[in-house]
Formats: C-alpha cells, structure tokens, sequence
C-alpha cells in the first residue's frame, strides 16, 4: 500500500516540478568562511519582543574553525545570543555579522539547536526524511529533494544512527533525536553550528558520540556552544561569559584559520 | 445484494453526489493531514462556520454565494490573525470570538433573508441535490488544493514539523500558515454542499485524524484519510438513500466515523 503510494506520489512530482521554476529560499551565498564567523559590535536583543534586554553592548569577534564556549548562569542570555546569530530573535541595537553577512536573511550556512527544540508532537516522520530536511538548504521553492542519500548516510553513520533511519521521529529518545538533529545540520552543510546545552539530553553513549563528532574530527567548521559543564572547558578554544548583561571573552583562539588535529 | 449497490446509480443525481464525494474526499482529507497535525481543527470550525453569514449575504446582494462564502472564510481567517497579533488575545480566544460573531451575523441574516426552512441545505448539506456548476466548482477547487499541497509539500511539511528550522532556511513558515488556512477556506467553500456548514469540518477533522493512526509518513496519513473519507462518502450517501430519514450530511459524518473508531481500535499501538 505504502510502496504504491510512494511511486505514484514520485511519479506525479517528477512530471509536476520538471514544468515549475526553482526558486532559492535565501540569497545565494558565497561558500567558505571568509576569516571571521561571527562578528557582533554594540549587540543589544531581548528574550521577547516586549520584554526586557538579556544582554547590552556585546562585542565580540569569533574567527572560523574556532570551538567557542558560551558559559554563564541561567538566564544571563546566552539562549537569546544564540538564536540572534541563528537570525530567529530580533536584534534590539547594535549589529551582528554571521559571515560578513545579517544572520536574518535565512541562511544555509547556519545551524541552530535549540536547548529543547519545538517539534510538532507525533509528527508522522521518520528520521531519515528528518535528516534530509537539511538538504532543502540547497534546494528551494518548488524543487524535490530526490538527491543527497549519499550525504545522508554518511551523517547518520557519523552520528550513529544507520539503524535507526526507519524509525518514526516521536520513538526516538531525547539522545537520539539530538543526534538526528546534528546530523541534518551536518547535511546542510552548516559552517557555524550554534548549539544550546547540547549535553544536556545526551547519556553517556550519546555524548561520546556527539564530542567526537564536534571535537576530534578534522573539519573547519565554527562551533558555539552554551554549556554549564565546568570541566569541560577546557577543550574550547575560546570562552565567551556572559554576566550582568555583558559579555567578556575568557581567552581567545590563536590564528583564523584555525583547525583541530 | 449487488442490484441494492447499482440501482441508485441510474440516478444522473448520485453519480453527481457520488463524483461530488469523490472529488470532496481527495480535497479535505489532503488538506485534512495539516488541519489535524498542527493543531488547526478550531479554525477550520471557524472557517466552515463563518460560510453561513457569506452564502446569506451573496444572497441578499445578489452575487455567486460560492464567492460569498470564500470572502466570509478569508475575512474569518484575516480578522482571527488580526486580534491573535494584539497583546493580551490569545490565537484560540481570537478564533472563538471570529467564530461566533460571523455565525451569530449568519442567524441575524437568515432572518432577514427569508424563513429558516430554506436555509437547511446550507447548514446541513445536500448532497443530492448538488448540480452540474456545482461539480465544476468542486472540481476546479479540489484541482487549485490538491496541486498547492503537492507543490508546496516540502515546505508545509517543514514549516509543520519544525517551524524554527524552516524560519532559519528562509522557507517562510508564517507565509505557508496564510496559505493553508487559504487552501482550507477553499477546500470548506467547495467541500459545503456536502455536510453543511456546522459539519464540514467533520471531513477535515475525521478522515485526518484515522490517517494519523495508521500512517507513518505526511503522505501515507493522507492516503489513509482519503480512503475514509471516500468510504463514508459512499456508505453515507447510501445509507441516506435507502433511509430517507438519515440525511445525507449526517450520514456521512456517522460513516466517517466507523472507520476512525475501527483504526482506534485496532490501529498497532506505536
């Protein structure tokens, strides 16, 4: 029944989206990180749109391939920095650069994991069409995602899910899921990951997993990540704090184009 | 036993009311998938509701009531986003006053316009009495939706699954909101004639919500709630022609039922 389905339903598409023109959903954007990843000068934003200002007056520069911890009490806004450089939280003043360019443009080269992210309960989805969610970065309006199953098996090995990839999204656990999520990030093709306590839903196998992934393997990718986790620091390159509002940069990364061995 | 099935079909009407079902089916219970996985069924209510006040006015006015009733859906829709973007309305309490104010307008019209009687057709549907411009009204509506769900798949999957993501991509998901709630206004205005105004929603709701037990991708959940909704359709329409006491609308929203409560019963626990 599902097979049949599945072939007329591609069957119909291919005729459908050969007649309709393809339309990217964001710019196109030049690839490669050109120095700086993340620039911010004089950065204002608040949690909500009426509420009030989570942190002032941030300026701060990341340069590419930089591992960068984002640390400080609950509440300090270290949530809100992130998904203004995700470009989901308005900026309130000042000006933030992801890449030379504004973060709110809609941007492929942006990856953002929320703390706990809002996904639609029982959605009827399995974790490979999950996964290839990160492909429609490269797509656009009107185009199918027929390609890419290369770049998705290759994440889901990555991450540890080559069995998992017919599993329905609502079985799969906290860990799971945040390590589907990284993986579609990882199709995207993401050049500056933001993450938001990652470990906080991982087990052990989970975070093994998922440090290897940021920490040990050799890409030039930008990681910010918000963590509480003291003993972890020092395998950052860099520690932004944020506190009373502000933010101080703790210790800096060495050269631009930075890389792990 | 097979004379009871093809019998009615001599009637020119039930082929009509049996193309209508067809058509009806395929429509909502597409559209259906979205209404019930993000939540949308009191909109939809209102929407379907909000076509009373629409058809009365096109009425009084002069004017095709199929335009009135997608002017009064869209007007729905619009001014239940209005009062949900002010501070302090919450989107549920916007929709519940968009609803009641164009239904409580509809009643106020209907007794303007002429004796209740005549208006039973709108707010329960007859299915049977559904002619040839009707058929092409469905027809071209179930066209317009079925070809927007299949084109914009990806993206109200996206925007349904995972809303923050498809912002971050630049998929728009606040545009692919207005344009479900658009299609769905379509799909209520052709989808009347059927169950009436009080029931359509039943169509978008019912069939939907047995694909979600039993499908396990956007498009299985779909071919699920077509497949109920044709056979409440069909059982319905039936069962209204050997009991004239059971009208067509109601029979078939109580045939739609039989198969969600049977998926509920015996759907794989997941």
């Amino acid at each position: 029944m599902s097979r049949v389905i599945d072939t007329l339903s591609r069957h119909l598409g291919e005729t459908l989206f050969s007649v309709l023109p393809s339309i990217p959903y964001a710019q196109k954007e030049k690839a490669g990180c050109p120095g700086i990843a993340v620039a911010t000068k004089q950065l204002s934003a608040a949690a909500r749109l009426d509420g009030p200002v989570a942190f002032a007056d941030a300026t701060f520069e990341i340069p590419c391939g930089c591992r960068t911890a984002l640390i400080g009490p609950n509440g300090s806004g270290k949530s809100t920095l992130l998904r203004v450089l995700a470009g989901l939280t308005p900026i309130r003043s000042g000006e933030a650069l992801v890449a030379g360019e504004s973060p709110r443009l809609g941007r492929s080269r942006i990856a953002y994991l929320a703390q706990r992210p809002h996904l639609a309960e029982l959605f009827p989805l399995k974790l490979r069409r999950l996964v290839q969610m990160g492909t429609y970065a490269h797509h656009g309006w009107f185009e199918e995602c027929q390609h890419g199953d290369e770049a998705i098996d290759l994440a889901l090995t990555r991450l540890g899910l080559t069995g998992l990839a017919e599993r329905p999204v609502h079985t799969l656990s906290g860990g799971q899921l945040q390590r589907a999520l990284i993986a579609r990030a990882v199709v995207q093709g993401a050049e500056l990951l933001l993450l938001d306590e990652p470990y906080a839903a991982l087990d052990q196998a989970s975070r093994e997993i998922v440090d290897r992934f940021l920490f040990e393997q050799s890409h030039a990718f930008t990681v910010v990540m918000a963590t509480h986790d003291p003993a972890d620091l020092s395998r950052f390159d860099r520690i932004l704090e944020m506190r009373d509002g502000t933010i101080i940069t703790r210790h800096a990364c060495s050269g631009h184009d930075h890389r792990h061995a | 036993m097979l004379e009871l099935l093809t019998q009615p079909l001599a009637e020119p009407f039930f082929v009509r009311a049996l193309v209508a079902i067809a058509l009806c089916s395929a429509t909502c219970a597409c559209l259906g998938a979205y209404v019930v996985l993000r939540r949308m069924a009191f909109v939809s209510t209102a929407l379907t509701h909000s076509i009373l006040p629409g058809v009365i006015s096109a009425l009084l006015l002069g004017f095709s009531p199929y335009l009135g009733a997608l002017a009064a859906a869209l007007l729905t829709a619009a001014g239940a986003a209005w009062l949900a973007a002010r501070r302090g309305t919450t989107e549920d309490s916007a929709v519940g006053v968009m609803l009641s104010v164009m239904f409580a307008a509809g009643v106020a019209l209907m007794q303007q316009a002429n004796s209740w009687r005549d208006f039973a057709g709108l707010l329960f549907g007859s299915v049977v009495s559904v002619g040839r411009e009707d058929l092409v009204v469905i027809g071209v509506t179930a066209a317009i939706v079925l070809f927007g769900l299949r084109v914009l798949h990806k993206e109200l999957e996206l925007a349904s699954f995972d809303e923050e993501y498809a912002a971050l991509l630049g998929a728009r998901p606040a545009l692919m909101r207005v344009v479900l709630l658009v299609l769905v206004a379509l799909g209520s205005v052709a989808c009347v004639r059927l169950v009436g105004a009080l029931l359509t929603t039943a169509l978008f709701v019912i069939p939907a919500a047995t694909g979600v037990l039993l499908g396990r991708t956007v498009p299985q959940v779909m071919a699920w709630g077509v497949g109920c909704a044709l056979a409440g359709g069909i059982g319905g329409l039936y069962l209204s022609y050997y009991l004239p006491a059971v009208p067509s609308g109601a029979g078939i929203v109580l045939c739609c039922a039989l198969p969600y409560l049977a998926a509920r019963i015996f759907a794989p626990r997941r």
